[in-house]
């Protein structure tokens, strides 16, 4: 298929289309309600089901009900929208219901600002909604990575009956690139052979999907379940990249997302001038690829880690568990919409130079 | 510029020029550009209007202090406004269009839900004294044919309550731009022009990749364009 400029919210938009799921249900928010504006003519194309709910509230309660019947479903929205379905989000993980849910993240807390921001990490990784549960959390840097992560995201959701969340700053939605969609479309994905979706109960045993797990034996076997399940997720799904990674690296940086991309031109920049750095970008930040972190970190020839985040520090915490002290890690970050520019990601390298120079003085 | 020589550049009759395009036609980098052409080439007075109402990112503001220090007047929200995605249409634009002093130039994001603040001050924009431009990208679903385009023009001039009066061929892929898909581009706007009438106000693309084409094969104006709206981790081409 020939390669399409598009936005990145339109393209997360066809990639569900692509992954056969063309149900969907949504609010609008900036920075990501081109998504709506694309499907809202792209979805009767293929003959899906589109609902703009009232609230995002209600957009979590359309999603439990609609991922019960084994269709594949999802939502896109931005932080604030986020917050409001995380009581939705829990009951669907407890249920142990697929869905996608896309965060395009904006400056907050609270209202914030609609300019990009990466200081949802906390929510989407450690949960969010109440309980034992975990979501899949997958983190794009580029447009047409948003599209073969939603395609991805929507095979995980299925394969572990568990909630995926996309999270991509506002940039990630807001810009243009070019991109290319998989040549075949996956037929819209129906329910069979999902012994769980609720498809009417004709001719068989009812079934039943429900969070609500009032004999403590009953709950405390359900979470013991979803514990086991997110131990084949960490065990099977961690995903990441390295860029420039090598034994003459001095610093390896530890980034996602658009905030990666800008680390790439502060790499090439600092090569030029004989500086090596390297860069670990986890795709999937939950499973957190920490033990690859941790491998590439110990290595003798790295002095530092620097964790760079459009957030004043969140990710940094999971660094740090990994590395459990054995080499510095230092942060920086710009956040309420404040995009870090390369430069300012290389005074702080060369800050950090200068200050180990010193030490070995 | 190398092989510029042969070039045709765009030229003005009228003081108000109306760009008008959406997301991803590149509007914004052509009327950037335009301006700072024309500011070249002896316009001295000139006022480019940020009336992207519909995108949040990526607008004509945010090439304000390149602006400002080429003496170009921005004329945008200000304050926590400048970066809100709110349907401001600040009340100079009303004078200016009424009496511009030198050259106007609007940039109206959008398509027909961004050229609905245009239509709410029609009425003060005379037949023949502007000129409305479509900015033309044939790898956008919108102006990916003749039919499509032909609809979006038709739905813009019905919101906007305006008529064009030509077209800008800037088919793009940003960074993977090569001479085939300008050409690919302007073969479109070509047959568009055709169609409806309306000349074709100039091509555009980066002067790396206008120098690539065979300029006996492009019978109207060319504007070279350098990239003003950058992605945090691009940096500015060299353009000395």
């Amino acid at each position: 298929m020939a390669k399409k400029l598009m936005k990145g919210n339109e393209a997360i938009g066809e990639a569900a289309i692509a992954a056969g799921a063309p149900h969907y249900f949504a609010y609008p928010i900036t920075p990501q309600s081109e998504v709506a504006e694309y499907l809202c003519w792209r979805i009767p194309e293929v003959g899906g089901v589109f609902v703009q709910a009232e609230s995002e509230v209600a957009v979590g309660n359309m999603l439990f009900g609609a991922a019960a019947t084994g269709m594949r479903v999802f939502t896109t929205s931005s932080s604030p929208g986020i917050s409001l379905m995380q009581e939705a989000i829990s009951y669907m993980a407890g249920a142990q219901l697929p869905v996608v849910l896309v965060n395009i993240m904006r400056g907050g807390p609270g209202l914030g600002g609609i300019l990009p921001a990466q200081s949802d990490y906390n929510q989407a990784v450690k949960g969010g909604g109440h309980g034992d549960y975990k979501t899949i959390v997958l983190a794009p840097a580029s447009v047409q990575e948003a599209v073969d992560l939603m395609i991805l995201g929507f095979d995980l959701a299925d394969k572990y009956r568990n909630p995926v969340m996309l999270i991509g700053d506002g940039m990630i939605g807001q810009m243009m690139e070019s991109v290319e969609f998989p040549e075949k479309y996956r037929d819209p994905v129906s329910p069979e052979g999902k012994d769980w979706a609720l498809t009417g109960a004709k001719g068989r045993k009812a079934r039943i999907t429900k969070s609500l797990f009032l004999d403590p034996e009953k709950l405390e076997i359900n979470s013991i379940e979803l514990d086991r399940k997110y131990k084949r997720v960490e065990a099977e799904e961690i995903r990441f990249e390295k860029y420039k990674v090598s034994n003459k690296n001095k610093i390896l940086i530890v980034a996602y997302g658009s905030m990666a991309r800008i680390c790439q031109t502060v790499i090439d920049e600092l090569e030029e001038e004989g500086i090596s750095v390297g860069l670990f970008r986890p795709i999937t930040l939950y499973p957190f690829p920490g033990q690859a972190i941790h491998i590439e970190a110990v290595k003798a020839n790295i002095k530092t880690v620097l964790v760079v985040e459009m957030s004043m520090g969140q990710m940094i915490e999971d660094v740090d568990r990994y590395l459990k002290g054995k080499k510095p890690i230092e942060f920086y970050g710009r956040t309420g919409g404040i995009v870090p520019s390369p430069n300012e990601v290389k005074d702080k390298i060369r800050t950090i130079l200068k200050s180990k120079k010193a030490e070995s003085k | 510029m190398a092989g510029s020589a042969q070039w045709r550049y765009p030229a003005f009759s009228r003081s108000i020029i109306v760009i008008v395009g959406g997301f991803g036609s590149g509007k914004t980098e052509v009327a950037v550009n335009l301006a700072k052409f024309m500011k070249a080439n002896g316009h001295e007075e000139i006022s480019l209007v940020d009336l992207d109402l519909v995108n949040p990112y990526f607008r004509t503001r945010e090439a304000k202090g390149e602006l400002k220090e080429l003496g170009i007047d921005l004329i945008a929200p200000e304050g926590g406004k400048f970066y809100a995605d709110l349907p401001i249409l600040l009340p100079q634009v009303r004078s200016l269009v009424e009496s511009p002093e030198g050259l106007l130039i609007l940039d109206v994001g959008g398509d027909e839900q961004g050229t609905k603040a245009l239509g709410s001050i029609s009425d003060i924009f005379k037949d023949g004294e502007y000129d409305m431009l479509m900015v033309l990208n044939s790898r956008r679903p919108q102006t990916s044919t003749v039919e499509a385009t032909l609809a979006t023009m038709n739905r813009v001039e019905g919101t906007s309550r305006l008529k064009f009066t030509g077209l800008i061929s800037n088919t793009h892929m940003i960074e993977e731009t090569d001479a085939g898909i300008v050409m690919e581009g302007y073969n479109l706007s070509t047959e568009i022009s055709e169609k409806t009438g309306l000349p074709l106000a100039f091509v555009s693309a980066k002067g790396k990749v206008l120098e690539s084409l065979n300029m006996n094969e492009i019978g109207c104006p060319v504007l070279p364009l350098t990239r003003s709206l950058l992605k945090p981790w691009e940096r500015k081409e060299n353009t000395a």
